[in-house]
C-alpha cells in the first residue's frame, strides 16, 4: 500500500475526539509529512502506529522510547487490549520520526516526565479500536453477515464459530472509511490492562539479543571518542597529536567544536591514541569556580533575600497563629545520571541524506542535530531508535550526537562515537544543584500554619533550550539560538520561576499561608533534568521539616501528615495505606522507622524506611512504599519501577556528590562516583493503591520521597537531623 | 595471533594482544549481548566465563585467554533454548534497561556453578561486583534463588554458531 492511499483515504482526522482537553493536539493524519512507516506489501497500515502484514502479524510502532520504565510493555498492552491480540504475539517496533509520533502534551517527539501511559492510555487505546472496528466492518461486508454478530478473539474475528484471521480482511478494509468514534472496552472487559504480565522485552534482554545504539555495526563504520575539556564550555586553542597520528589504526583526528576527535578502526585503538593528545583550552569562566565557592555563592544569595516570589496567605500572620516553629536550611549537590550504557551514536552522511542510531529520549532533536550538523534537510535524516540502556532525563540531552554528526562529516566516513564511563560523570549534564531553607509554623492542633521557602540554585530550562533548540529549528543561524538562549535565561532572572527547581517544595499540604522564594544562581555547569527533577531534592526539605514539625506539635509522623493532607485525599489515602501495612511489620529495636509523604508527576506516594544506624554507618533494610498512580496497566511494572526508583534515590541520598574543582568534575567513574550496589539494596515492599482514576506517572514518583523517609529514620535512631545530601553523620 | 575457544569454538584473533577480551568479542566477532559499561572492573557489565569464571573483559587483555575456553551471554544460552536463570529472568520481570543484565546473569551463573545452594548472602557478595542503575537487585537476588531451590542451576555451556562470517571469525 502506497503512502499516496494513505493520503486519499484521510484515515484518522483526529483521535482527540473523546476524552476531553486531555488528548488536544494529538492529530494522527498522514498528511502533515511523508508516510510515517512503509506498510508491506499486501499489509493494512490504517494509521501511524499499526500494521497488519497479509500473514496477520500485527507491528505496533511505539511512539515513545524504552529506556527500562516499560513503554514497550504497557504501551504494547493498550494495542493488544482494544485490537483483541495478545501482547506477546505483537512486534513492536521503534517508530521513525514523524509528526504523528509527537507527545501529546509536548508537541514533539520524546519520552519522559512519566507521561508515556497517562498521555496514551486512550488515544493508542483509540486508534488500536478504530482498527479492530475497521476489520470487523470488513468482515461483515466479505461474510455477508450482521456486524453485531461478529466477535473478536486472538487476532481473529468470529462468526458463526469459524475463526478468520484479521488479515482476511485487509483487502476489504482499504476500501471502506476508517471508524474515528469506536466506544472504548469498559475496564470491566480488560483482558489485559490490570493483569499481571511479564514484560515482553525480558527474553531479549536476558539473553543479550536486545540491541542498544552501542551495538549497532555497519559495515563501513569507523570508531570515534572525544577528548574533551575538563570543564564544561572550554573551546580548543591548540592540540598536539603528533603521537597518535603514528598509532596504529588511526585514521583521522579532527577537532570539533567540543574538543579533538580520534577516528579509528577499532574502539580500543581510538582510546590508546586518544589519551596522548595534548590540548591547550581557552577556559570559559566556570574553571575558577569549585564546590565551596558555588556553597558560598548560594548562601551569598540566601542571605541577600532577592529572588522571584509566588505565594498565598501570609507568612507573618500564619507564625503569629503557630506555637512551635522550625527553620532549616538543606544543601543538595549536583548528580551525574550514570546510565549503565554511557552515550554512544551511530551517523552515516550520504548524498544530502543522514541516518542516525541511537536510544533518546528525544528522537525529533536528534534528527534536526543530526540535519543541522549534516547540513541536509531535517525530511532527509533518518532517526533509528534502539533500546536505550537506561535514560533518567540524560538522554533527552543530545551533544553526543552532535559530535558524531561533526565527526562523520569531518572525516566524511560513517562513525559510532562512543562515550567512556570517565566521559559520562565528568561531561555530562547534571542534576542541578540547591540550597534550599524552609521556615515553619504549627498550631497546637497539630496544623502547618506557615510554610515559608527559599530555593537558590541553577535554573533548568535555559540549559533544555540550549541543547535542544538547535534541533528544534534545525536551519536556524548560531545567533538566533544563542539570542533565544539568552532570552530564556534572562526570564528566569528576576521575572519568572523555573519550576524544575521548586516543583514539590510548597505543595502536597494544606499550607494555608505559604511563600517561595526562588534566586536563581547560575555557573554555567549544563544541567540536565534527573530522575523526578526538582522533586528528587525539594521533597528532602519537605518531609524533613514536616517530621520536625509533628515532632514540635508531640505528634506521630503519621498522625501529623493526615491532619495536614485533608485538602489532598490521594496523598492522605496513599499515606493511610502504607500506615495499615507498616501496622503488620514486626521491627527490631536496633531498627528506625522514618515516614515521607510526596505527590510528584500526577502520582501520590507515601514510604517508610527501616534504617539502622552503627558506628555512624546508615543502613537501609526494608522500604515499604505505596503509591497510588491510577487504573494500572501493568502491575509488575509499576511496581519494578517504584523498586528502581527508590534504589536511584537511595544512591542519591547515601552517595550521589558531583563536585568541582577549578570547575572540572572531581569523580570519575564508579569508583568515586559511588552507587547502590546488591549487597546494600534494601528489601522493597509496594503497595498498590486501588483506583479507578486515570492512569499517571510510575517511572518518577518513587524516587523523592526516599531521601526524606531516611533522613527521617537516621533521626529516629541518632537525634541528629541531617540535612546535606549525601547523608552523612561521619 | 591468539587462539582460544569462544561459546566451544576454537576461534584466533589478531587483535593486538593488549585488547580487552570485551572489545575483540564484540567488534571483532561481533557478539554484542556483553556490554560496555565503566572499562575499569567496576560494573560487570562486560562479565564473560574464561574456563567456567566470571570475568571481567573490559580490563582482561585477550593475550590472557589464549588456550581458555571464553563463554558469553550467547553461549549460555539462546531465546529457543534457555539456561535456567535466563529463563527465570524473563519470567520473573527481571529486566527493565536490560544494559547490565548479560553481566548480571554471567556473574550469576557463575557463581552457582561454584555454589549451587548459596544463601542470600553469599548471592549478594558474589553479585556485588554488577551494578544496575535500574535497581533490578531485589529481582536479581530472588532469582537466582529461585533457581538455586529448583536445583537446576547446571552447568552446560551450548556452542552456537558465531555472529560474524566465517567459523574463524576474524576479523578481515
Amino acid at each position: 500500500m502506497s503512502g499516496i492511499k494513505l493520503t486519499r483515504r484521510g484515515f484518522l482526522k483526529a483521535t482527540g475526539i473523546v476524552g476531553g482537553g486531555l488528548l488536544i493536539g494529538y492529530v494522527a493524519t498522514p498528511n502533515t509529512n511523508s508516510p510515517p512507516l512503509v506498510p508491506a506489501d499486501g499489509a493494512l497500515a490504517p494509521n501511524a502506529f499499526l500494521q497488519l502484514t497479509a500473514d496477520n502479524q500485527l507491528i505496533f510502532y511505539s511512539p515513545r522510547d524504552e529506556m527500562g520504565q516499560g513503554v514497550y510493555m504497557g504501551l504494547t498492552t493498550l494495542v493488544a487490549e482494544e485490537l483483541d491480540v495478545p501482547v506477546q504475539n505483537i512486534d513492536v517496533q521503534f517508530a521513525a520520526v514523524h509528526d504523528d509520533y509527537k507527545h501529546p502534551e509536548y508537541g514533539v517527539q520524546g519520552t519522559g516526565g512519566s507521561s508515556s501511559i497517562r498521555v496514551h492510555f486512550l488515544p493508542l487505546r483509540q486508534v488500536a479500536a478504530n482498527t479492530r472496528q475497521l476489520l470487523l466492518n470488513a468482515a461483515a461486508q466479505d461474510l455477508g453477515v450482521a456486524r453485531d454478530s461478529l466477535t473478536t478473539e486472538i487476532g481473529h474475528i468470529i462468526s458463526k464459530g469459524v475463526h478468520y484471521p484479521y488479515s482476511d480482511f485487509i483487502a476489504t478494509a482499504e476500501t471502506l472509511e476508517l471508524p474515528v468514534e469506536t466506544p472504548l472496552k469498559p475496564a470491566a472487559e480488560f483482558k489485559y490492562i490490570g493483569r499481571e504480565m511479564p514484560r515482553n522485552d525480558a527474553l531479549a534482554k536476558s539473553t543479550g539479543t536486545a540491541a542498544y545504539g552501542v551495538d549497532v555495526d555497519l559495515p563501513d563504520m569507523h570508531y570515534g571518542m572525544v577528548k574533551r575539556s575538563p570543564v564544561a564550555g572550554a573551546k580548543v586553542l591548540s592540540f598536539d597529536a603528533t603521537a597518535a597520528r603514528t598509532m596504529p589504526g588511526i585514521t583521522d583526528i579532527v577537532q570539533i567544536d567540543s574538543g579533538i576527535a580520534v577516528v579509528s578502526e577499532s574502539f580500543w585503538k581510538a582510546k590508546k591514541a586518544l589519551a596522548t593528545i595534548q590540548v591547550t583550552w581557552h577556559q570559559p569562566e566556570l574553571a575558577n569556580i569549585s564546590t565551596a565557592q558555588i556553597k558560598a555563592d548560594y548562601q551569598a544569595a540566601l542571605d541577600s533575600g532577592k529572588g522571584d516570589t509566588k505565594g498565598e496567605g501570609s507568612i507573618e500572620e500564619g507564625l503569629q497563629g503557630a506555637a512551635k516553629e522550625v527553620e532549616r536550611s538543606f544543601w543538595t549537590p549536583y548528580l551525574a545520571h550514570t546510565p549503565m550504557e554511557p552515550m554512544n551514536a551511530v551517523v552515516r552522511i550520504t548524498q544530502g541524506k543522514a541516518e542516525l542510531w541511537a536510544g533518546t529520549q528525544g528522537p525529533s532533536f536528534a534528527q534536526g542535530l543530526v540535519a543541522r550538523h549534516a547540513n541536509v534537510d531535517v525530511e532527509n535524516v533518518t532517526v533509528h531508535s534502539l533500546f536505550s540502556g537506561g535514560g533518567f532525563g540524560r538522554r533527552a540531552q543530545l551533544s553526543h550526537i552532535v559530535e558524531a554528526t561533526q565527526v562523520a562529516v569531518a572525516t566524511n566516513k560513517t562513525i559510532k562515537l562512543i562515550w567512556t564511563r570517565e566521559d559520562d560523570v565528568r561531561n555530562g549534564w547534571y542534576r542541578q544543584a540547591s540550597m534550599m531553607k524552609i521556615h515553619a509554623g504549627v498550631d497546637n492542633n497539630g496544623l502547618v500554619t506557615a510554610w515559608d521557602t527559599v530555593r537558590v540554585g541553577g535554573d533548568l530550562t535555559p540549559h533544555t533550550v540550549a541543547g535542544l533548540l538547535p534541533g528544534a529549528m534545525s536551519k536556524s543561524p548560531e545567533i538566533i539560538n544563542d539570542i533565544l538562549v539568552g532570552a530564556v535565561e534572562s526570564i528566569f532572572d528576576g521575572w519568572v520561576i523555573d519550576g524544575g527547581g521548586v516543583e514539590g517544595l510548597v505543595d502536597d499540604y494544606d499550607f494555608p499561608n505559604k511563600h517561595l522564594l526562588h534566586i536563581s544562581v547560575n555557573h554555567g555547569l549544563p544541567l540536565a533534568a534527573w530522575r523526578s527533577v526538582g522533586h528528587s531534592f525539594t521533597a528532602f526539605a519537605k518531609e524533613t521539616v514536616m517530621d520536625e514539625l509533628a515532632e514540635q506539635a508531640g505528634l506521630d509522623s503519621i498522625e501529623f501528615r493526615k491532619r495536614n493532607l485533608q485538602g489532598n485525599p490521594r496523598l492522605l489515602g496513599a499515606l493511610e495505606a502504607m500506615e495499615e501495612e507498616l501496622k503488620t511489620w514486626n521491627i527490631p529495636q536496633s531498627h528506625h522507622i522514618g515516614i515521607s509523604s510526596h505527590g510528584s508527576f500526577h502520582s501520590y506516594v507515601a514510604q517508610a524506611a527501616e534504617v539502622s544506624v552503627e558506628n555512624n554507618k546508615i543502613r537501609v533494610h526494608r522500604v515499604l512504599c505505596s503509591i497510588d498512580c491510577g487504573l494500572v496497566v501493568n502491575p509488575d511494572i509499576v511496581r519494578g519501577q517504584v523498586e528502581g526508583a527508590i534504589m536511584y534515590g537511595l544512591t542519591a541520598a547515601l552517595y550521589g556528590n558531583i563536585e568541582l574543582e577549578n570547575g572540572a568534575v572531581k569523580e570519575s567513574n564508579f569508583h568515586d562516583y559511588k552507587v547502590l550496589r546488591i549487597n546494600e539494596a534494601p528489601l522493597v515492599k509496594v503497595v498498590i493503591v486501588e483506583s479507578e482514576e486515570a492512569p499517571t506517572g510510575v517511572g518518577e514518583p518513587g524516587l523523592p520521597p526516599i531521601a526524606p523517609a531516611v533522613a527521617n529514620a537516621v533521626y529516629g535512631a541518632t537525634g541528629v537531623r541531617l540535612s546535606s545530601m549525601p547523608l552523612s553523620l561521619a | 595471533m591468539i587462539e582460544f575457544t569462544l561459546n566451544g569454538q576454537p576461534v584466533h584473533s589478531n587483535d593486538e594482544p593488549d585488547t580487552p577480551l570485551l572489545w575483540v568479542v564484540r567488534d571483532s566477532f561481533k557478539l554484542t549481548g556483553s556490554k560496555f559499561g565503566c572499562g575499569i572492573a567496576q560494573c560487570g557489565a562486560c562479565t564473560m566465563h574464561v574456563d567456567g569464571r566470571a570475568q571481567r573483559t573490559c580490563v582482561l587483555p585477550i593475550a590472557a585467554v589464549a588456550g581458555k575456553a571464553v563463554t558469553t551471554i550467547e553461549g549460555l544460552g539462546t531465546p529457543e533454548d534457555l539456561h535456567p536463570l535466563q529463563q527465570a529472568w524473563a519470567e520473573q520481570g527481571v529486566p527493565q534497561c536490560g544494559y547490565c543484565q548479560s553481566g548480571q546473569i554471567m556473574s550469576a551463573a557463575s557463581l552457582l556453578s561454584e555454589n549451587p545452594n548459596p544463601s542470600e548472602s553469599e548471592v549478594e557478595s558474589a553479585m556485588a561486583g554488577n551494578i544496575c542503575r535500574c535497581g533490578c537487585y531485589p529481582r536479581i537476588k530472588n532469582a537466582i534463588l529461585t533457581v538455586a531451590e529448583q536445583g537446576q542451576a547446571g552447568g552446560v555451556q551450548v556452542a552456537i554458531p558465531l555472529a560474524s562470517s566465517g567459523s574463524e571469525g576474524v576479523k578481515s
